[in-house]
């Protein structure tokens, strides 16, 4: 139904989201409505929108731990060969380490407090492998070093020891150990100051180099998805409004709500505005019925309240928005 | 996670499934209530009328539960003895409340040394086993309704004071508070406008649960003389009037035990369904 | 209007500020950037008489802050309101908001707002004229701050640090726990109050951008310390602090680098 060029041609996809949805096991609420998107291998795809878009949501689904109050009522996600949705409690634990890492804001609630890094390490390991401990230190203190962390002190430290810079890092050593072929990243950064947070992703940048993975980078700061994504996925009340090439969907923002997006948010500049262009509402209002921004929507019309399908304008950009073809034909009659 | 999650239901409280203990509870109250207040009338004996030539009578329809070693209506006197267990109960709760929720608020909100003195004087008086104090009290003053009492006002302040204290320092350093200080409240209107909504409820919890102990307290010190005084109808008392007669007649201290059950029960129900309603633990 | 001579202020024996001075003139608006351990939010305390420093003074419209008492401070108070990070944990979850925003008015009762003249003797009706101004609908007067949105209780905040018509507003973050498209409504709501109400405008933040935004003059705290100070039109000038040239860098798009 939702034609999408974009993203489910290409053979080289290592995550695939076909036409998912979830809803609340007893009211029927749909949270997550027809997501399409694919992340090829070794491309970071970023995920952005406000609270309440679904995009963490979309990320508790492809590590397949769906709470019990919800579920997949269509759809499939396909990381590497595995169908995750279909998959026991079991295999998927096996998945999430081996194919699929997390790492979440709360880096702080990551490691236990009162047992040291380096045993935490050793258990995470021997947990997945039948390494002796010996064997299980050397690989530990190994990926603290990839981390540019001093390993042996990091080791050797209790959680509460490390500023929050270290803890992400070393949070993002465990996550990486058994080479995953996807990190979900899910806004990695929001909790660390800037400088540290650009670190972070630096290193997440450059280990995606290294170990020739993908990642999913979820967040709700424009500037990191401008400045490291390939891809983005806009979403705005569980489902994704506008998708493409980064650099495409920045330059030339179709759907009204992208477009709004990045004309509100801060940036630095020569000139600064005199006020910011804002946006009606906030991100909790969201239509049940047609496009989910339609309620907000500055150049909303009747058509609105029905399904507006995904229409692709160019090869790398699509958007489901009606305004997708006056755009077509404008540029028809330009060129 | 940033997912709005809807809301569970919109059934109101009262008639939510999980709360079928609190309706039970609540159900029990409303009838213990009523009896307290209209059982003195309707009663079908004098409680206090003794007729030794029906001593020990089983269940008629003179005498519904049957009567006691002095001849006088079980029944009766359970009904009317609910008046004073309960109201010397209420009147325990509400006096510990008023002292210690005052003193709560000002120790938390004050702190300091005032609340280290306090808390050191606080931890000596706990360490002494609550009940023991209560008889060495009760024992020192003399065995009286009013006596007893005060012992147990004299132990129990002190948990509220304690739980009040917490609260109020969890709270105090809350951006509100500061925003409430900047907007040049005295500490005298904070305590009062910020502070004390927020101890209400568990404060509230807290005496429900507690009038349980408390009709436990009141009926044990009364079942060991020190409370009420023959031939006053307390259950305590009743229970203690009927020790002698336990292996001949022990409906004497079933019936009252039986009451003092149902009662704490009821209370326990109440308290237990409004800290889950009140999610107090996760203060 | 408000003098800070070099006060320090030491936590647990570690420097949380050392030698800080400020002056902030009337009508003005002044950006206090930096990382989290900067001490940015010690110095707003310190300026809003919540917290003594060890050393220095603050003087505020000609009186020493940290030594004045009972009334006096009060009197001072008045002037001097705040706009905290946390709408949620800013207002009493057990009082309907209009209540939280008249707290200030009914305990300065002498105190007549221009913008509350004609309604000063109800309380209601000066919380109803303090929501339209931050632009909130009467309806949500009852409501209690658990039934509001991010958006909706910071306004309330706001509102409630105009309500005295102070002369200085200071905002610790007040839109960094919101989300991108309420964050450009609060931020330009500040602004126009600031103009509207000529207040002066201590705002506190990590984000560079937002304090370019708002403010004419910007000063870089880093580890207690004033690293740099500076007018915000020479944000890019060559000449700045080596570390306020990084997080300059850090806060640009990559399309600008």
């Amino acid at each position: 139904m939702a034609e999408n060029k974009t993203t489910t041609t290409g053979e080289n996809n290592l995550l695939l989201v076909e036409n998912l949805s979830v809803t609340v096991r007893n009211s029927g609420k749909k949270l997550i409505q027809n997501l399409n998107f694919s992340i090829p291998k070794g491309e970071i795809f970023g995920l952005v929108g406000e609270s309440g878009s679904g995009k963490s949501l979309t990320a508790t689904v492809i590590l397949g731990m769906l709470s019990k109050s919800l579920e997949v009522t269509s759809g499939t996600v396909k990381l590497g060969q595995s169908e995750i949705t279909s998959l026991s409690e079991k295999e998927l634990r096996n998945i999430r380490g081996h194919d699929s890492a997390y790492l979440s804001q709360n880096y702080q609630s990551f490691f236990t407090p009162f047992i040291k890094v380096g045993k935490q390490f050793i258990e995470i390991i021997r947990c997945h492998t039948n390494m002796s401990r010996k064997e299980a230190k050397k690989v530990a203190i190994h990926w603290l070093n990839r981390v540019h962390l001093p390993a042996e002190r990091v080791f050797n430290s209790y959680p509460d020891e490390l500023s929050g810079g270290q803890l992400q890092r070393a949070s993002i050593a465990s996550a990486i150990m058994f080479r995953p072929k996807l990190i979900i990243a899910d806004e990695p950064t929001t909790a660390l100051d800037v400088l540290t947070g650009e670190r972070i992703l630096d290193l997440l940048c450059e280990l995606k180099e290294e170990l020739n993975c993908s990642i999913l980078l979820i967040s709700h700061d424009l500037r990191h998805i401008i400045n490291r994504t390939q891809t983005v996925g806009v979403m705005y009340g569980g489902q994704i409004v506008e998708i493409g090439k980064t650099s495409a969907v920045v330059a030339d923002p179709i759907h009204p709500y992208t477009n709004l997006l990045l004309q509100s948010r801060l940036k630095l500049s020569n000139q600064p505005p005199l006020e910011l262009q804002t946006m009606l509402g906030e991100p909790g209002l969201i239509a049940e019925e047609g496009c989910p921004f339609s309620k907000r929507c500055p150049s909303v019309m009747k058509s609105c309240s029905n399904l507006v399908p995904m229409n692709s304008i160019g090869t790398h950009h699509s958007a489901a928005c009606h305004l997708v073809k006056a755009e077509r034909e404008e540029r028809y009659v330009t060129h | 996670m940033n997912i709005q999650m809807p809301r569970i239901n919109q059934i109101p409280f009262f008639f939510k499934k999980q709360n079928l203990l609190i309706q039970c509870g609540i159900i029990f109250f409303i009838i213990i209530i009523l009896i307290t207040l209209i059982g003195p009338f309707i009663v079908p004996n004098d409680p206090f009328t003794a007729n030794m030539s029906e001593r020990l009578s089983p269940p008629s329809s003179v005498y519904p539960l049957g009567t006691d070693h002095m001849g006088r209506c079980i029944f009766s006197r359970l009904i009317v003895g609910a008046q004073s267990t309960l109201g010397i109960t209420a009147l325990v709760v509400v006096t510990v409340a008023l002292i210690g929720i005052p003193i709560g608020l000002v120790i938390g909100y004050i702190g300091g040394r005032l609340d280290t003195v306090f808390m050191r004087l606080a931890d000596g008086i706990l360490a002494l086993p609550e009940f023991i104090l209560a008889i060495a009290i009760a024992g020192f003053l003399g065995p009286s309704l009013t006596n007893l009492m005060i012992s147990i006002v004299f132990v129990k302040w002190i948990a509220y004071t304690r739980v009040v204290r917490s609260i109020v320092i969890s709270e105090r350093n809350k951006d509100y508070v500061l925003a409430a200080k900047v907007g040049g409240s005295s500490s005298w209107k904070i305590i009062r406008r910020h502070m004390f909504p927020q101890v209400v409820s568990p404060v509230l919890v807290l005496a429900t649960l507690d009038i349980g102990k408390v009709i436990l307290t009141i009926s044990s010190l009364s079942y060991l003389g020190l409370g009420a005084q023959p031939p006053a109808p307390e259950w305590g008392a009743m229970l203690n009037d009927g020790r002698p007669y336990f292996q001949s007649a022990p409906e004497l201290m079933i019936y009252p035990g039986l009451a003092i059950f149902f009662v704490v029960l009821a209370f326990n129900l109440m308290g237990e369904g409004l800290r889950d309603k009140w999610d107090v633990k996760s203060r | 209007m408000l003098h800070i001579n070099s006060i320090s202020k030491t936590y647990h024996s570690k420097p949380a500020l050392s030698d800080i001075s400020l002056t902030v003139q009337p009508s003005e608006s002044i950006g206090i950037i930096g990382e989290s351990g900067s001490g940015k939010s010690t110095l707003g305390k310190i300026i809003l008489g919540l917290e003594k420093p060890d050393q220095g003074d603050v003087h505020f419209r000609g009186s020493n802050l940290h030594t004045l008492k009972g009334q006096a401070i009060k009197a001072l108070r008045r002037h001097l309101q705040i706009v905290f990070q946390d709408p949620a944990g800013s207002l009493n979850p057990k009082l309907p908001v209009w209540k939280s925003v008249v707290e200030p008015l009914e305990n300065y009762p002498d105190v007549i707002p221009s913008f509350l003249n004609e309604v000063r003797h109800d309380r209601k009706k000066m919380a109803e004229v303090l929501f339209q101004k931050v632009g909130l609908s009467p309806e949500l007067l009852e409501r209690y701050p658990h039934q509001l949105s991010g958006g909706q209780k910071q306004r309330i905040a706001v509102a409630r640090g105009i309500s005295l018509e102070p002369d200085l507003l200071v905002c610790d973050e007040p839109t960094s726990s919101l989300d991108v498209s309420v964050q450009a409504q609060v931020l330009n709501l500040l602004k126009k109050l600031q103009r509207d109400l000529n207040l002066s405008f201590l705002f506190i933040s990590h984000d560079i951008a937002a304090v370019q935004f708002m403010c004419e003059r910007i000063v870089v705290l880093k580890e207690g310390l004033v690293v740099d100070s500076f007018l915000t039109k020479d944000l890019f000038s060559q000449s700045r602090h080596p570390y306020t040239k990084l997080l300059v860098e850090m806060s640009m798009d990559q399309e600008y680098k």
